[in-house]
């Protein structure tokens, strides 16, 4: 096993890195900061275009760049330490199921999106339904010559700003993957109500190449995750040194340096394991239990960093205008984002029995 | 970056494994699996085994019977062993004082002794810890005067594991109490335990078990050229022995093996109308206790590689941290497996209740230890604010 990136993957992490950093610089630090989930940044977006980032993962044929998950992890983590939220993880997974299972007419989509000029987002999460790759209430049904869906999705993320859907919706007991155009959203909620929409592949091969798209997309989300864990325990290992109470430093305090040091604790072997879900997405990108061990080595250290981070701040880590929250909202969000930490713990649960000890290298 | 194994590594997999399951007795392994104690003689037996193929102490200089191998074949070296349940080399000897000698000692100092630690002729027990000098070991008040050519050591050492076996104790006295910081007069001696004036008094643990003992020393002649590397510098080999220890001790094969271990016992143990295993609750623990493994197990093969300058990668020191706390959660598994066969403390076969249940409390019991040992994990904490983090008290 190997964990050293090479001088082009350097490259190309720096790169974004600037990138990253003044497009965080845009955002603002004072007044009335935005909160909460993140609205499309058409700029932000192009200028990801640019470098290459929305289609690192997309095949050279179709007009990416042919990377592969451990690019976009790299990438994904410098995001998420400049705190630049995006649909960067949402359009990689859209870009996967296109590339896996669409027509050629479909795949002629990608070169527009790896230039940022179509967005093309996933419609997965229903109302009150745990996540799931199978739709429990919209449905497709035959209709001419394409499909007409019916039912409502939600959240489905940057909707509004989105030019077409990938819809799961389910045809019969088989759950398919629907390409729809000009979708009608309000805020994060989009209602078809017999909307004619194209199905992407077939319907017995929408599970697999769905669990696929998935677990790339992870690799995006975990990333993201590690570079806002880095930022957050940044910021608190400085706060830290620089705030002063009873006329010290609050580092003379072990109860916060001994907290402080097992967020470092988590941040490792979180670090360890996104890298690793990168480098088994890159070889197999159908291994989900690797995925979804790091899914929840991630999760857990998410939430324990993001805690502590506001803890160890004190009063300041609640405010707006300070960053250190903002880091722990992201993670909160990407801990229940295509999955979560409770119900991946389920599913690996659910499959304890199939092997002895696990094998990092199988 | 990449994962795959190459074809070398994983045919060195392959043969090493092969050893480890045909080369050991399986009698011995067996007993190590079952958590069981072993005698003076098991391990002795295996080392020998071990050390005869070039496998006792493969960290070693290649001229004193180490391996010219990767770090990432030292991995797969230590992950195999503990996963076929072969006692691994006596730490003291293979990773602690031998590691020392080879790189401190004089050349007179490795001929003599190396030999015969790697081969387990000498056994070495540990004399670091005393009654006041616990976190604080530079606080340690264990005196050795100059008489002659010869040092007269007085004082108590305590925690000293397997002394009842040892034959030689490596110690940190202090030879300079006058250096300006306490750490400046402190040195590193040999002394063979059936000199005149050694007693060894054992410690009985909360599991039974006596692994620890009290060593006193009163008017212990020990000769001059028994001291490691130069006088009063012991404190930086002391440093450099347990830096190794946190290294090398993320016992990740072993938690690997008993979480196995665990799935085996608990789709054995009836509840209800099927087995321990059915619960969902106890397949979550599971699950989870994987994944958190399988994050220490990257964790070890990511930094590994990583030292710079002969100094291992910070992110080393948490492996000690993590994996004494996933040695624990995974013992405290196995125990509740038990359930009420662990009421029953007993090593005796043949019974209804097997020796992985009777042996469950005293074991979980026994691991208590390892967030305490090597340096605490409240130390290692400190070590991590302090070191990696710059947080100065």
């Amino acid at each position: 096993m190997d964990f050293t990136i090479d001088t082009e993957q350097k490259a190309l992490r720096d790169a974004v890195r600037e990138l990253a950093g003044s497009l965080a610089d845009n955002a603002p630090s004072t007044g009335d900061v935005p909160v909460g989930p993140n609205e499309h940044d058409e700029k932000a977006w192009s200028a990801l275009a640019e470098m290459g980032v929305l289609g690192l993962t997309v095949p050279e044929e179709l007009g990416g760049m042919g990377a592969t998950p451990v690019e976009l992890m790299l990438a994904a983590q410098e995001l998420g330490k400049a705190r630049v939220q995006s649909a960067l993880p949402e359009a990689v997974l859209a870009a996967a199921l296109l590339a896996e299972l669409g027509t050629e007419e479909q795949k002629a989509l990608l070169e527009g999106v790896s230039a940022g000029e179509t967005l093309i987002v996933p419609a997965l999460h229903e109302p009150m339904c745990s996540f799931s790759l199978q739709a429990h209430d919209v449905t497709a049904t035959e209709s001419g010559d394409g499909w007409a869906l019916s039912g409502t999705k939600a959240p489905v993320r940057y909707a509004a700003a989105a030019d077409r859907l990938l819809v799961t919706a389910r045809a019969g007991e088989q759950t398919g993957v629907f390409l729809i155009e000009g979708a009608q959203a309000e805020g994060d909620v989009v209602t078809f109500d017999g909307a004619s929409a194209q199905l992407v592949g077939s319907l017995d091969g929408a599970a697999d190449a769905l669990q696929r798209a998935v677990n790339v997309a992870t690799v995006a989300l975990l990333a993201e995750a590690l570079g806002a864990m880095e930022g957050a325990l940044a910021m608190t290992t400085e706060y830290l040194k620089s705030r002063k109470q009873f006329g010290v430093p609050i580092m003379t305090f072990q109860t916060l340096t001994q907290r402080a040091a097992d967020m470092y604790v988590s941040v490792e072997l979180a670090r360890s394991a996104v890298q690793f879900a990168a480098m088994v997405a890159a070889e197999d990108p159908g291994a989900t239990d690797h995925i979804r061990r790091a899914r929840v080595v991630v999760g857990k250290a998410g939430r324990h960093v993001g805690q502590e981070a506001i803890q160890l701040h004190g009063g300041i880590g609640m405010t707006a205008e300070y960053a250190v929250g903002h880091y722990t909202t992201r993670l909160t969000a990407i801990e229940h984002t295509l999955g979560d930490t409770r119900q991946t713990i389920g599913e690996l649960a659910r499959t304890v029995r199939d092997h002895g000890a696990v094998d990092v290298f199988a | 970056m990449h994962r795959h194994l190459s074809e070398e590594d994983a045919a060195f997999k392959e043969k090493i494994r092969e050893f480890f399951t045909t080369a050991i007795p399986e009698e011995i392994r067996t007993k190590a699996k079952e958590g069981r104690e072993l005698t003076k003689e098991d391990i002795v037996t295996s080392q020998r085994i071990l050390n005869e193929h070039g496998y006792a102490v493969p960290h070693w200089p290649v001229e004193y019977g180490g391996q010219d191998w990767t770090e990432l074949q030292r991995h797969i070296w230590r992950d195999e062993m503990q996963a076929a349940g072969v006692p691994q080399p006596l730490p003291f000897n293979a990773s602690m004082v031998g590691p020392v000698i080879a790189a401190f000692g004089s050349k007179e100092l490795k001929d003599r002794f190396l030999p015969k630690t790697a081969s387990l002729d000498i056994w070495w027990c540990q004399g670091f810890s005393e009654p006041d000098a616990g976190s604080d070991l530079a606080g340690l008040r264990t005196t050795a005067v100059k008489d002659g050519e010869d040092w007269i050591v007085n004082g108590q050492k305590t925690w000293t594991t397997l002394g009842q076996y040892a034959d030689w104790i490596f110690a940190l006295v202090r030879t300079n109490p006058e250096a300006p910081k306490k750490q400046q007069g402190i040195s590193f001696l040999l002394i063979d335990m059936t000199t005149p004036g050694i007693e060894v008094r054992p410690i009985k643990l909360i599991d039974g078990g006596r692994e620890v003992n009290e060593v006193f020393f009163d008017n212990v002649r020990v000769p001059g050229d028994q001291l490691v590397g130069e006088e009063n510098a012991g404190w930086s080999y002391a440093k450099f022995l347990l830096g190794n220890e946190r290294v090398g001790v993320a016992p990740v094969g072993m938690i690997k093996r008993w979480l196995a271990e665990a799935k085996e016992y608990a789709a054995q143990v009836k509840q209800g109308e099927g087995v321990v295993l059915d619960d969902p609750l106890v397949a979550a623990r599971i699950a989870e206790l994987e994944a958190e493994a399988m994050a220490l197990e990257l964790t070890v093969l990511r930094v590994a590689g990583n030292s710079k300058d002969g100094r291992p990668d910070p992110a080393s020191s948490i492996l000690k941290l993590r994996g004494s706390q996933l040695e624990q959660d995974t013992l405290e598994l196995i125990t509740d497996i038990a359930g009420p066969m662990s009421l029953m403390w007993s090593e005796a076969d043949g019974g209804p209740v097997p020796v992985w249940a009777t042996v469950s409390t005293p074991r979980y019991l026994n691991f208590r230890k390892a967030s305490i040992y090597g340096g605490s994990n409240e130390v290692q904490r400190g070590i991590i604010s302090g070191t990696i983090l710059g947080l100065k008290g």
